[in-house]
């Protein structure tokens, strides 16, 4: 799903940009992943765990060599928690508030969580534990961020 | 009281020195380093060239563009200690966040160990022009690749979603968090040097105020500031030839490492889970128990970290800390209550970080309040930052 409304926020001539994901050598086939709107995950080689945000070790069994693996995944979760952001300190958000950032409990693991814009908009009724399913903002040419939308099954 | 600590009680803090605290000071911040730094060795009976020590954190603590400088954006240990005109023996600047309780653990450990004798520890903030976390970046590289590309930026959704959890979990009202903040700023609002000097706040100003990232008002955020401390820490055995009644350090502890998480993603089970191993960590270096406590300082650089460290330290339930403040239970006004910002914290001085609630143990416990002084000040407890990614520091009047 693409919300084309909520990513044109702060792309008017002139205003200041969204900042861009950089990809660099371990984030770049998540990256690539995400301009094809699937959602992955990477997960360290050694003992299969997901990570958030992958780093040169693994936190659950501490290899220095984790070789991660970003695998697919169903992109629903579970909301922890959320805030409605009001003023952003980045340009490149500013023309876009009010906006809801949610902190979702993803599916394939206890306490595997993103953050991530909620597309509903602001004024969208939220309970701790609702549902909600990956969706994707197209920022740029062939740059998509993950974001979230209520919803996906019970 | 037994402790695992060698040098618990070994080291008290005997003099100190408060920089007006302002938005914008009207002289550059190295230089109202050096002058608040020799104000604190005078005011402890010492002369600068006996100074042998100095520690203290250089973080500036902005998510925005500034550039740090040393002696004008930040002050380090070692830009003071080449210009105070002491005899540095030990020069050591604390990484960690926790910056005030870290800054006093090397004092000590310094001071026991005999690497210095006298040690100045100061803190200087700053406020730079322009928006303290506005950040103009329109590429994210590095960690913020996770975080800035969907808008999670900066301290305020750092704060807001923790928060919001607790709200969620406990029902805490809005009105229990606007008598957090009204009792700091009533707090500050006393000091001569505070920010907010003669300037409370009514519970209706809080009430009125509109969100800036829900449930976040821009009174829940201490605000930013050009302001210097120093604190002068000196062996037990030293201490007692100043003229001032020494504040021994009964321990310390710094948070234990976070489970790892984005950029500024803080989860409430994260707070509260790590801190109270911070906690017993606490409680197992110092030899003081919760109830020993007369004088608690919570951290309130945003004002849910009040009752975050007042649950983990456990001064009251958990998740009940909203309800603690609403029946007037931290009313530094009632004697039988417990005082947690009676130093008016970094919401009613400005943003000083951990130097109001080590200001107020010193000033309580040495019997220097003035007209604030608490009839009963015994054993405090000044905190920073956030229970799991910050510190704490016991003080007691006892000696060893």
């Amino acid at each position: 799903m693409t919300a084309d409304k909520q990513s044109a926020a702060g792309q008017r001539p002139g205003a200041a940009r969204r900042p861009i994901p950089v990809p660099d050598e371990r984030s770049a086939p998540y990256w690539a992943a995400a301009a094809r709107h699937v959602l992955t995950v990477a997960r360290c080689a050694r003992c299969r765990a997901y990570t958030i945000p992958p780093d040169q070790t693994c936190p659950h069994c501490r290899t220095t060599a984790p070789e991660f693996v970003y695998e697919p995944v169903s992109g629903r979760g579970k909301v922890r928690s959320w805030t409605v952001v009001r003023q952003s300190s980045l340009p490149g958000f500013t023309g876009g508030v009010p906006f809801v950032l949610v902190d979702v409990e993803l599916d394939e693991q206890a306490e595997l969580r993103m953050i991530g814009r909620l597309l509903d908009g602001p004024e969208a009724t939220l309970r701790i534990g609702d549902r909600v399913v990956v969706a994707f903002e197209d920022v740029a040419e062939a740059v998509s961020v993950p974001a979230f939308v209520l919803g996906g099954d019970a | 009281m037994s402790t695992r600590f060698e040098s618990s009680r070994q080291v008290a803090v005997v003099g100190y020195a408060h920089s007006a605290v302002r938005r914008h000071a009207d002289r550059p911040l190295g230089a109202l380093t050096v002058d608040t730094a020799r104000a604190a060795v005078a005011d402890s009976g010492l002369e600068p060239k006996v100074i042998d020590g100095f520690v203290g954190s250089a973080l500036f603590p902005t998510a925005g563009a500034h550039a740090a400088e040393d002696g004008v954006s930040t002050v380090s240990a070692a830009w003071l200690a080449e210009r105070l005109g002491g005899t540095p023996r030990y020069v050591s600047g604390f990484q960690g966040i926790g910056q005030i309780p870290g800054s006093v653990a090397l004092a000590v450990n310094a001071i026991a160990s005999g690497a210095a004798d006298y040690v100045v520890l100061h803190r200087a903030l700053h406020n730079p022009a322009g928006g303290y976390h506005a950040n103009p970046m329109t590429e994210a590289a590095g960690p913020q690749q996770w975080t800035a590309p969907q808008g999670f930026h900066g301290p305020l959704p750092m704060i807001a979603l923790p928060y919001n959890e607790y709200l969620q979990r406990y029902g805490a009202s809005r009105e229990a968090m606007a008598a957090t903040v009204v009792e700091a700023r009533k707090n500050g609002a006393r000091i001569p040097h505070s920010y907010w000097y003669e300037r409370p706040l009514t519970t209706e100003e809080y009430l009125a105020a509109p969100m800036i990232n829900d449930p976040v008002c821009r009174f829940d955020c201490d605000i930013p500031v050009d302001g210097v401390a120093a604190f002068v820490l000196t062996s037990a055995e030293r201490a007692g030839d100043l003229p001032h009644k020494p504040v021994f350090v009964a321990g310390y502890a710094g948070s234990a490492p976070a489970p790892r998480r984005l950029p500024l993603h803080w989860p409430l089970d994260d707070i509260m889970g790590v801190g109270a191993e911070t906690a017993r960590r606490l409680w197992e270096s110092s030899g003081i128990r919760p109830a020993d406590v007369d004088l608690p300082q919570v951290y309130d650089g945003f004002s849910p970290f009040v009752w975050f460290w007042m649950e983990v330290l456990g001064l009251c339930p958990v998740g009940e800390a909203h309800r603690f403040v609403l029946d007037g239970g931290i009313d530094s006004d009632d004697p039988g209550a417990l005082p947690v910002l009676s130093g008016g914290g970094a919401i009613g001085n400005g943003r000083m970080h951990g130097v109001p609630q080590m200001l107020e143990c010193y000033l309580q416990l040495a019997g220097r309040a003035g007209e604030r002084q608490r009839e009963r000040a015994t054993v405090g407890v000044a905190c920073h930052s956030s229970p799991h990614y910050g510190g704490a520091v016991v003080y007691t009047t006892e000696p060893r």
